[in-house]
């Protein structure tokens, strides 16, 4: 593992400086983020790490326009974030985000292309809703129910999901959380060949380090704050990480 | 405290959801609200009827003469089971009162002096009974007088044969005869201004009507009223020479009829209306709860792993039933008491009695109280039993995922594909939870069928009364004669100023039978071509009078079972003439009001052996001629009555306006509340069960109002088929409210207008929008943060 000098793969996407998120809570008050700066650029596999509670997922959701920080700047591609209403920031995530949470929230009313479809809908430019399934190998499911398919595999319905409106960013809050090693994999190959072919900026949260080694860059959280943050050179496969 | 930590858990569930919790309650509110007011207003009326009618010591029968002489009182009071009998002179005389020029009739009934307790008895409300030997003293009722200014010691003015009357009004009055006070059955509604009661000594009225040691009105009561009908015939049989023209029995009696048919129909309603209210109480807690033991499964799976009992576990939902249910009828309490309120001023407004209290009885409250919870724990007993049924280890385990399944929509591929996705998940939704879907429907239906049924009443008495009014009656003026006359009258009648056109009318009393059935009746004779009263059929088609043969009103017909071409017997009920005729019967004709049949004049004549006889006259008058045609009329001997067709009619509309008006706005928020109630609580449920979908479409980038659509659409869709159902429902109920309103006093014709279809339909959407609005508000609030946050 090297830390070499900070290497940025393209232009800076995200400007977040100093972000904070206090949650009242009758007396006291908790500060979920202290004050977090980072710059995320685009096309980047970015891995976040650290401790339960340390305001991973606030984080993630803040960058992805789920959530309004308390204070602070996020700035995508030099537009304020943190001034967006909920109108704006739904446009925000209706064309820049893909999400894909440790709990795959399929609509199960809906087959997995018709899942998929849902996406493919509201965006402006998106791919066909059978090539995001093909991009997960899911291309033959596509007629079944989140209820006929594995967690993997609704997992892969998921990201093909996020994917298939072509967002510029994938924020991924624990997307392995729930499955398997081997199936895990699988999900992480499946994420990392999607950042790598068509470019879109990949942020990961994972309580596991290993995965870390798949990234461009590392950031680890503790307390509210980014405590630090790696750059890799190179970039690990899958098949090459030591569970 | 163990049951102390489920109690609060309970009663925040219930603060939480406080717009579900507030809608159930209301719906209870109404239930037990509509069954406390409802049935003590049937308990209080019939109480109040029953001693009202005890005081005056309210007559079994009543046969009505021509004349009779005073004495013949005595061998009808010797038919053995007739316990008293009484002979008494009413006669409908025009009233003349200082600056009215409008008609006034009243009705003199003879009252005996020195007062005595007789069948029929007076109340004196306010001054005194008639002193010994008074001639010229009255006791008006007390609506009359205060309707037109009257006071004690004022005078008023009775046209009594060829004589006017002066009278001094010494008391005011009610009688148990008159508390549904019209002067026939075709005012259908009191208009206590037009038309009182004028109580008189006898001596007065036997002088002034001449009438000595004569009577032409017979009260009795009985022994036993089964046996009414055989004491009727041998009266009839006994009075035969002194032509009797109707036998009246007491649940005949006009007022009486009235009067027992509202407390009847109180009775129902205090069955039914709050039997739907709490019914759709319960089907909405059977859906709340149920998804709360489906939710809470695993805590029920611990709380007994714990060791709480299945009994308490099951207990606890049971609990949530009986407090929305018990907040829910102290509710109703409130309510009920501001209703009572209401409804007695309504029914003040129709109906005199000397004293009409309004108590709610304890027993009522219990009731209600009861009611309300056991509706509330029968919705709750499907649920609680599911909790108790619920085994700690499975619990542990997710519930078994609902199979999304296919619906029969997507066996044809093409269709399918062109649905958006937006309509693809409503209708699988709706295929997933059809029991839902259906409650729903269930109440968009209701809703819709009750407010069809109330504009109905409307549309059907309006109909009823238009079709009266404007279309078979067409006079401006009826004038009634006492007995009957010649062709000389109908010229008389020609020869007034004023007066345009002037059309002879005969109406005459009459036994009609067809085989075994048979009912006294009035027959109408008209002239060919009658201008001013004219025959309707079905689609208003008008029928022509026949030279020979009878039209029958259509209730008539279907009561003795006759269709055209069929014969029927008539017999006249007084004069010389009591021989039966056959008479073919050669039409029908639509009718709402009473029970008459129509002939030739001509024809009637000749079976009265007379060449052309009339009782009456109708008049066409010029245009703003009213008051002085009623003044040159109102004096002239022999004429009994004049009546003003547009005033009739405009009176009638006033009244029923205003009561209509009441009945309808409380209906309109019945239906409002069950609608809202059931599709706020069912998309709730919905809402909460989806909430994680909801929340993932936010997170793609759906907006709000694009998330909710999904929810409101539901609604609309399962609105249309709510309303599409509702609308034979609300037909159905309107049938059901002409069949239990029929009788030979009138009917409600079958009519709805297109309006209030589309009103109706208008409202419910109305409601929809309503309760999605009411939704709306969740759904702008759902946190998308906490919900993804939770494990699915
Ligand atoms: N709605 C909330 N109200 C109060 N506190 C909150 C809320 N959401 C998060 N927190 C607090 O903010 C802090 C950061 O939470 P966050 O979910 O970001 O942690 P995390 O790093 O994602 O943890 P994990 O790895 O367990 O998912 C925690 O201390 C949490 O208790
Ligand atoms: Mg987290």
């Amino acid at each position: 593992m090297d830390s070499a000098m900070p290497q940025p793969k393209g232009r800076t996407l995200f400007e977040i400086e100093n972000l904070r998120k206090d949650y009242p809570m009758g007396e006291v008050t908790v500060h979920a983020l202290r004050g977090v700066s980072l710059q995320i650029y685009s096309g980047e596999f970015l891995v976040i790490l650290g401790p339960s509670g340390s305001g991973k997922s606030t984080l993630l959701n803040i960058i992805g326009g789920l959530d309004a920080p308390s204070g602070g700047r996020v700035r995508f591609k030099g537009q304020n974030l943190t001034t967006y209403n909920d109108a704006q920031r739904t446009q925000y995530r209706r064309r820049n985000i893909g999400f894909v949470f440790q709990f795959y929230n399929l609509m199960p009313n809906l087959t997995a292309e018709e899942n998929v479809e849902l996406a493919t809908e509201i965006a402006p430019d998106p791919m066909p809703a059978r090539e995001a399934l093909g991009l997960v190998g899911l291309q033959e499911r596509r007629t079944h129910f989140p209820s006929q398919l594995s967690g993997g595999e609704q997992q892969r319905v998921a990201i093909a999901r996020a994917v298939a409106k072509r967002p510029e960013v994938l924020l991924c809050d624990e997307p392995t959380g729930a499955l398997d090693i081997s199936t895990g994999k699988l999900v992480l190959r499946v994420l990392a060949d999607i950042n790598k072919r068509l470019g879109a900026t990949l942020i990961i949260i994972t309580h596991n380090a290993v995965i870390g080694e798949m990234a461009d860059r590392v950031v680890r959280m503790a307390d509210g704050t980014a405590r630090d943050i790696i750059v890799h050179a190179t970039r690990r496969s899958v098949e090459e990480l030591q569970w | 405290m163990v049951i102390g930590v489920l109690h609060r858990k309970l009663l925040r569930t219930i603060f939480r959801s406080w717009g579900q919790s507030l809608a159930v309650i209301a719906v209870v509110v109404c239930g037990s609200a509509c069954y406390i007011t409802i049935y003590s207003a049937y308990l209080n009326l019939r109480l109040t009827r029953d001693t009202y009618y005890a005081q005056c010591h309210f007559a079994d029968f009543e046969i009505m003469l021509e004349r009779a002489p005073a004495a013949a009182v005595f061998k009808i009071a010797e038919i053995p089971g007739v316990r008293h009998a009484r002979a008494r002179i009413v006669r409908d005389v025009n009233v003349d009162i200082e600056g009215v020029d409008e008609p006034r009739i009243g009705r003199i009934v003879s009252m005996p002096n020195p007062r005595a307790p007789v069948l029929h008895d007076i109340v004196v409300t306010e001054g005194r009974y008639f002193e010994p030997g008074a001639q010229s003293e009255v006791i008006v009722n007390d609506r009359f007088a205060e309707a037109n200014g009257l006071q004690l010691g004022d005078r008023i003015h009775v046209s009594m044969e060829d004589k006017k009357y002066p009278l001094r009004i010494v008391g005011l009055g009610l009688s148990a005869e008159y508390v549904y006070m019209i002067r026939n059955v075709q005012e259908l509604v009191p208009s206590p201004e037009r038309f009182g009661i004028l109580w008189v000594p006898t001596d007065f009225a036997e002088t002034a009507l001449d009438m000595r040691a004569a009577c032409n009105n017979i009260l009795g009561d009985v022994d036993r009223p089964e046996e009414l009908d055989l004491i009727l015939d041998q009266a009839e049989k006994l009075l035969k020479p002194f032509g009797v023209f109707a036998k009246v029995k007491r649940e005949d009696q006009i007022s009486n009829r009235f009067l027992s048919d509202e407390i009847h129909g109180l009775g129902v309603s205090a069955r039914i209306i709050p039997t739907l209210f709490l019914g759709v109480a319960a089907l909405i807690l059977l859906v709340l709860l149920n998804r709360m033991v489906r939710m809470e499964r695993t805590q029920i799976g611990l709380l007994k792993a714990y060791g709480y009992s299945d009994w308490t576990v099951a207990f606890h939902y049971v609990e949530y039933a009986l407090i929305l249910a018990v907040a829910g009828c102290l509710g109703g309490f409130a309510l009920g008491a501001r209703l009572s309120v209401g409804i007695l001023r309504l029914y003040v407004d129709f109906y005199q009695f000397p004293l009409l209290e309004f108590r709610v009885y304890p027993d009522v409250l219990t009731w209600a109280m009861g009611l309300s919870i056991g509706f509330a724990v029968a919705g709750a007993t499907f649920a609680a039993v599911r909790a108790a049924r619920i085994h700690p280890a499975e619990s542990m385990r997710p519930e078994a995922p609902r199979f999304a399944h296919r619906i029969w929509l997507e066996r044809f591929p093409r269709l399918w594909r062109a649905v958006g996705f937006t309509w693809k998940m409503i209708l699988r939704n709706i295929g997933r939870n059809a029991f839902r879907a259906s409650l729903n429907i269930f109440g968009v239906a209701v809703s819709t069928g009750l407010l069809i049924m109330g504009f109905f009443t409307m549309d059907a008495m309006y109909y009823g009364m238009e079709y009266q009014f404007n279309e078979v009656q067409r006079e401006d003026v009826k004038i009634s004669f006492q007995g009957e006359r010649g062709r000389d009258a109908l010229y008389d009648m020609q020869r007034f100023r004023h007066v345009r056109y002037a059309e002879p009318l005969l109406e005459y009393p009459f036994e009609v039978r067809a085989g075994w059935r048979k009912k006294d009746i009035i027959v109408i004779g008209l002239p060919q071509e009658a201008q001013l009263l004219k025959l309707m059929t079905f689609r208003r088609g008008e029928i022509s009078i026949p030279e020979r043969g009878v039209i029958l009103g259509d209730y008539l017909a279907g009561e003795l079972g006759v269709v055209p071409g069929d014969r029927i017997l008539m017999k006249p009920l007084m004069g010389r003439v009591t021989r039966e005729r056959e008479v073919v019967v050669h039409g029908i004709t639509e009718q709402f009001l009473g029970t008459t049949a129509y002939m030739d004049l001509h024809a009637l004549s000749r079976i009265l052996d007379e060449p052309f006889a009339m009782n009456a006259a109708l008049l066409r008058i010029e245009k703003g001629a009213e008051q002085a045609v009623n003044r040159a009329f109102k004096d002239i001997a022999g004429i009994a009555s004049v009546g003003f067709r547009e005033k009739a009619y405009q009176s009638l509309l006033d009244t029923l306006a205003e009561s209509m008006r009441i009945m309808n706005v409380t209906l309109l928020a019945f239906a409002g509340v069950i609608a809202f109630s059931i599709i706020y609580n069912v998309t709730s449920v919905s809402l909460a069960e989806r909430q994680r979908e909801l929340a993932s479409l936010r997170v793609l980038g759906f907006t709000a109002g694009e998330t909710g659509s999904i929810l409101y659409y539901e609604n609309f869709l399962l609105g249309v088929i709510g309303m599409a159902f509702g609308i034979p429902v609300g037909m159905f109920l309107s049938r059901l409210l002409v069949r239990a309103y029929e009788s030979d006093l009138y009917r409600l014709p079958f009519h709805i207008d297109q309006t209030t279809y589309v009103i109706s339909i208008a409202l419910t959407t109305g409601f929809v929008a309503l309760a999605n609005w009411a939704v709306r508000r969740k759904i702008h609030g759902l946190d998308l943060v906490e919900v993804l946050k939770e494990r699915e």
